[in-house]
């Protein structure tokens, strides 16, 4: 009884010990991207930031598009955030719905299981998937295991590219290009890990989805009001006619 | 079609060329250690040869075609810094050392004078031990490879890589039957060696049928289930059924030149010795269509794999 007493008297010591140290971290890291988070509490060291996109509020105006073309200097053709149009039904019933789109930054992300060099990996700290040139070879792998096509081989430096969420921004506190330029106020950034983020707030109250659920990627994108509507679709009766319209080089989604 | 095609014709030279090689090495190795006493003077010792010698020639092609494909050739090295679970990792370790393994492997069967001739025996039957598991390795990858992604369901299935190692073997046993058919010249007034160029004839015609039935089971299980199922894979599985893009290359060149026509005169040939007990005799003109076929078929099994993987997706969003 004594030798349990004391064991569990020195796990005790230890768990504080542990905790404590636990607490300076989190006090360190908690000064970077307050902003983004929208006062996150200061008592996590991990964080998942993720976004919302409110597509009742989305206009399809393609500011996004622009602000992250000009953030990245993303070449011609290529993209790392874009807006999808879909337009379905015949005249006169007929409807027409944006979707923005990114990398959604799954926790079970695809395109990391099948990297060959560790070029591309999901950060600890705060859950962003990217991708190391240093190690990336270009064998386009990854590209084919994204079930989103939000990669492509970028044609200037010849290495995989996408959307890392702004990193460069939101490690300094501020918010990704794609949500700052919102004219709708559409896309909110936040630490999903924080219930208290405007983020998890909205995706606590409001219905919410994600794409290809069924992939089992778990993404970090949700989606407010999102017409899931694909090409496939157009085989149904009561739409006859689906067309996706997208400005991207590869204009088919697969 | 708006698809972009991310690997395109090196990639798919690189599959078959890599799945001809590890075949042939693989085919030759296992000839040397059990096909009928082995060692010099066994009676496959020549096929045995002809596979060494070959071997690694399509594999180095195969992997260069690769390598500069990335644009940046010397990035591949990267690969070689580290070992991961990825399918492309773990395949090029077993790649390197295969290239390595079976070159050395060549060399042992190059015209050495006499004397160095016999003591390589040793070395050659331990070199096939390697040899044999590297080159499943190699053929077996590239179809695991593939078949890791979730998002592209035509690549999807288990039975890829199967598929993959069993057309790398028959394509490796059809570049023996070719180079045989080349480059045999029948010693006059000889006809112990005639014979054991019929023999030998034989032991690859009758495991090249083998091979392509279970090909042919293979692609039928494949094809099956995917029809049998709704969603993703039914829909990726459309391109090469009657009425789909591939449908024409698929089934008139994999199906048709690379399985039927070899399988038919394979057992024209093979079925008299089978159940009949007559002489085994090969002829030179069948051995080359029946070679020429199924590398053409391995080739184009591998070209509209690659394709329709890439210009299907998963439906829905």
């Amino acid at each position: 009884m004594l030798k349990v007493n004391a064991i569990s008297a020195a796990r005790r010591r230890f768990v504080k010990a542990l905790a404590g140290g636990a607490a300076a971290i989190t006090a360190a890291v908690s000064g970077t991207a307050r902003g983004a988070t929208g006062g996150a509490e200061k008592k996590k060291t991990k964080r998942q930031y993720g976004m919302v996109i409110d597509v009742r509020k989305c206009i399809g105006c393609h500011a996004c598009t622009v602000a992250c073309k000009s953030e990245f200097g993303v070449p011609l053709g290529e993209n790392r955030s874009w807006v999808e149009y879909t337009e379905k039904g015949t005249y006169p019933n007929v409807g027409r719905s944006f979707l923005p789109r990114l990398c959604n930054h799954c926790s079970e992300p695809p395109c990391v299981k099948v990297c060959p060099t560790n070029a591309t990996y999901r950060r600890e700290q705060d859950g962003i998937v990217v991708i190391d040139d240093g190690l990336c070879i270009g064998c386009k792998y990854c590209i084919h295991a994204c079930p989103y096509n939000a990669r492509f081989l970028n044609p200037v430096t010849g290495f995989a590219d996408k959307c890392d969420f702004c990193i460069h921004r939101v490690s300094q506190g501020v918010e990704p290009a794609c949500v700052n330029t919102c004219v709708g106020g559409a896309r909110i950034f936040g630490d999903l890990s924080d219930p208290g983020s405007t983020v998890s707030q909205l995706i606590a109250k409001n219905r919410v989805t994600v794409l290809r659920r069924e992939m089992g990627t778990l993404p970090n994108v949700y989606y407010i009001g999102a017409d899931h509507t694909d090409e496939i679709d157009a085989s149904r009766p009561e739409l006859r006619q689906v067309h996706v319209i997208t400005h991207r080089k590869q204009t088919k989604r697969r | 079609m708006a698809h972009e095609l991310n690997w395109g014709m090196p990639v798919i030279l690189y599959l078959f060329l890599a799945g001809v090689g590890a075949g042939t090495v693989t085919v030759s190795a296992s000839v040397l250690l059990r096909g009928g006493g082995g060692g010099f003077g066994g009676r496959h010792f020549a096929i045995a040869r002809y596979g060494a010698l070959i071997g690694p020639l399509p594999v180095i092609i195969g992997t260069s075609l690769l390598v500069f494909e990335l644009g940046r050739p010397f990035r591949a090295l990267n690969l070689f810094k580290l070992i991961n679970l990825s399918p492309m990792n773990i395949g090029s370790w077993f790649l390197g050392l295969f290239i390595v393994v079976s070159v050395l492997y060549a060399l042992l069967f190059l015209p050495w004078p006499p004397i160095i001739w016999d003591r390589l025996q040793p070395w050659r039957k331990a070199l096939a031990w390697i040899c044999i598991p590297l080159g499943i390795g190699v053929a077996l990858y590239t179809g695991i490879m593939l078949g890791a992604m979730p998002s592209r369901p035509f690549w999807n299935s288990p039975i890829l890589a199967l598929l993959f190692l069993v057309s790398a073997l028959s394509t490796g046993i059809a570049l023996i039957i070719f180079a045989q058919a080349m480059l045999y010249e029948p010693p006059p007034d000889n006809p112990a060696a005639e014979k054991r160029f019929h023999q030998s004839g034989y032991l690859l015609t009758a495991s090249d049928l083998i091979l392509i039935g279970f090909e042919l089971m293979v692609i039928f299980l494949f094809i099956m289930f995917a029809y049998l199922t709704v969603g993703n894979v039914k829909y990726a599985v459309a391109v090469i059924l009657p009425g789909g893009d591939l449908a024409a290359a698929f089934w008139l060149w994999v199906v048709v030149v690379g399985l039927l026509i070899p399988i038919i005169i394979e057992l024209i040939y093979v079925v008299p010795k089978l159940l009949y007990h007559r002489d085994y005799e090969s002829s030179r003109t069948a051995d080359m269509v029946i070679s020429l076929a199924v590398l053409a078929g391995g080739f184009m099994l591998r070209y509209v794999v690659v394709i329709a993987g890439q210009v299907t997706g998963p439906v829905g969003l």
